[in-house]
């Protein structure tokens, strides 16, 4: 084959490469909503963390990516369909709910937000659409704002929604991820509808010193992690950090989800 | 294609919505011609593809990196078990270009660490340099032993050249250099944690990993005490087996 050829055949692929952010376009359809600089308090620190993580202003979903968003994206890129994807970078229950692997089915309403999803399929969904995943501190900034201002500590609507959500088993089929009342800052289920990975879900320690693997699991879960909390009574956060600590980068569940965010330059 | 209904799509939502659906049918289109030339740049540096039509979706890839492409072809070749799918570029410390994939062939040693890291790495060094001692004399010239960085800021390639020259490492050893998301995908796939703290130093997982040639995973030591010798004949096992 002469090189001429290939170029050619170079040049068609930029061609179709053109094509093929449109339709990354086309799968994300979300608005994304500008969430102020401020400050993360971090769930636990260890002696040498600053008491506060400042956080740049940055862009986040509206709501979780869902199942016909999602769809797109396996459409596109084989190798994230269920039959195709390496073990390496999802479990077996990788979108399990699907009735097949371009068929989500009675189960995975179109506009309901896509779950059994691996942290590395999240991130490569998020990277397709010219996203990644939020961070911790970014995703706890959002999730931090009440129905009414930023801090909803405080807000005993947002808490009665978020222990009544803790409160219930997950049902057999989602509701629309916009489904839910947006907060302070306009993002709608960060609390009350899936748990959802972060970018950075695998710097969550339970100490700064966690050099006995064995160690981090015992203590967050028998509760010795609460100890040197910024807020004993944070009981959803506890919940948040438990999940993330517990997690590996290619397991998947029925009720996590993810959605994704944007930098500001 | 298959029909989407969007109940919660306003009238001009679902306008947008109907141009960006033919937006995405004419991408798919465009990316099922260009299969066949993806394949066919790949074909003449050699590499097979068994699947063109994975990377022509370009997940992930600006056109302005054609060349990676092709490169994401050839990992399509590796096992689905093995570390080498991964898509992480580092430099070496010699300020060369690598990826995992180039490891292959060979038995692997693999830890993530810190230059200076004052505790646990630098027994980490010497747990991986006594997994070599104990090796058959034959097989301690055919393994790897591979260090990634977690500090990203200043384990720059000149920095770990002079960590390679303090600890004497020879040229079975590879020392890399990533930028945050290739360490973090290299730390997930590893099952590692890691999070800086306030001073630059990194609390994080000790975790001395045994890649066969294939770049699966064929054992995990945990912890900085005793486990040397299990993962000394994990290491020739994967050696001999190749």
């Amino acid at each position: 084959m002469s090189v001429r050829t290939v170029c050619a055949r170079r040049w068609l692929f930029a061609l179709a490469l053109a094509g093929a952010m449109a339709a990354c376009g086309a799968a994300d359809m979300v608005k994304m909503r500008v969430i102020p600089a401020g400050a993360y308090v971090p769930l636990q620190r260890s002696v040498k963390d600053a008491p506060s993580v400042p956080v740049a202003s940055f862009l986040l979903d509206e709501r979780p990516v869902t199942n016909a968003e999602f769809l797109a994206f396996v459409t596109a890129v084989p190798k994230w369909r269920r039959s195709q994807v390496s073990r390496l970078f999802a479990d077996a229950s990788y979108l399990e709910g699907w009735s097949d692997d371009l068929t989500p089915g009675e189960k995975a309403p179109p506009d309901a937000p896509v779950v059994r999803v691996s942290w590395f399929a999240a991130r490569a969904y998020a990277r397709w659409v010219g996203k990644r995943l939020p961070t911790i501190a970014e995703w706890e900034l959002a999730a931090a704002a009440g129905y009414d201002g930023p801090d909803g500590k405080n807000d005993e609507t947002l808490n009665r929604d978020l222990y009544a959500w803790l409160a219930r088993p997950v049902p057999a089929v989602l509701p629309a991820a916009d489904s839910l009342s947006p907060n302070f800052h306009g993002i709608r289920g960060l609390h009350g509808l899936v748990w959802e990975w972060v970018q950075d879900f695998n710097t969550a320690l339970v100490t700064g010193e966690s050099r006995a693997d064995a160690g981090l699991e015992r203590n967050l879960f028998c509760g010795a992690g609460s100890v040197g909390a910024k807020d004993t009574t944070d009981y959803a956060a506890f919940m948040r950090q438990a999940l993330r600590t517990s997690l590996k980068a290619n397991n998947t569940t029925t009720s996590l989800g993810f959605r994704c965010a944007k930098s500001i330059p | 294609m298959k029909t989407i209904s969007m109940p919660h799509l306003s009238a001009g939502e679902s306008i947008r919505a109907l141009v960006t659906m033919l937006a995405l049918g004419l991408g798919l289109a465009l990316s099922a011609v260009a299969a066949e030339p993806v394949a066919a740049c790949c074909a003449v540096e050699a590499k097979p593809a068994e699947k063109p039509d994975a990377c022509c979706a370009a997940e992930e890839k600006p056109a302005a990196k054609l060349d990676a492409c092709c490169e994401a072809m050839a990992r399509d070749t590796f096992s689905k078990e093995s570390l080498y799918q991964s898509e992480a570029t580092f430099t070496t410390d010699a300020g060369k270009p690598f990826t995992l994939g180039q490891l292959r062939g060979q038995p692997v040693v693999l830890t993530m660490f810190f230059a200076s890291c004052g505790y646990a790495c630098p027994l980490l060094v010497t747990d991986m340099q006594s997994i070599r001692a104990q090796l058959p004399a034959e097989m301690r010239d055919k393994a790897r032993f591979v260090l990634v960085s977690f500090d990203v800021a200043r384990d720059t390639p000149a920095a770990l050249a002079k960590y390679r020259a303090q600890r004497a490492l020879d040229d079975q050893w590879v020392l890399l250099h990533g930028d945050e998301e290739s360490v973090r995908e290299i730390a997930a796939l590893l099952g590692v944690k890691y999070k800086q703290e306030a001073d630059g130093s990194f609390a994080h997982s000790n975790l001395v990993t045994i890649l066969n040639p294939e770049g699966e995973i064929v054992h995990q030591r945990t912890g900085l005490q005793g486990g040397l010798p299990a993962a000394a004949a994990a290491l020739a096992a994967a050696a001999t087996a190749r």
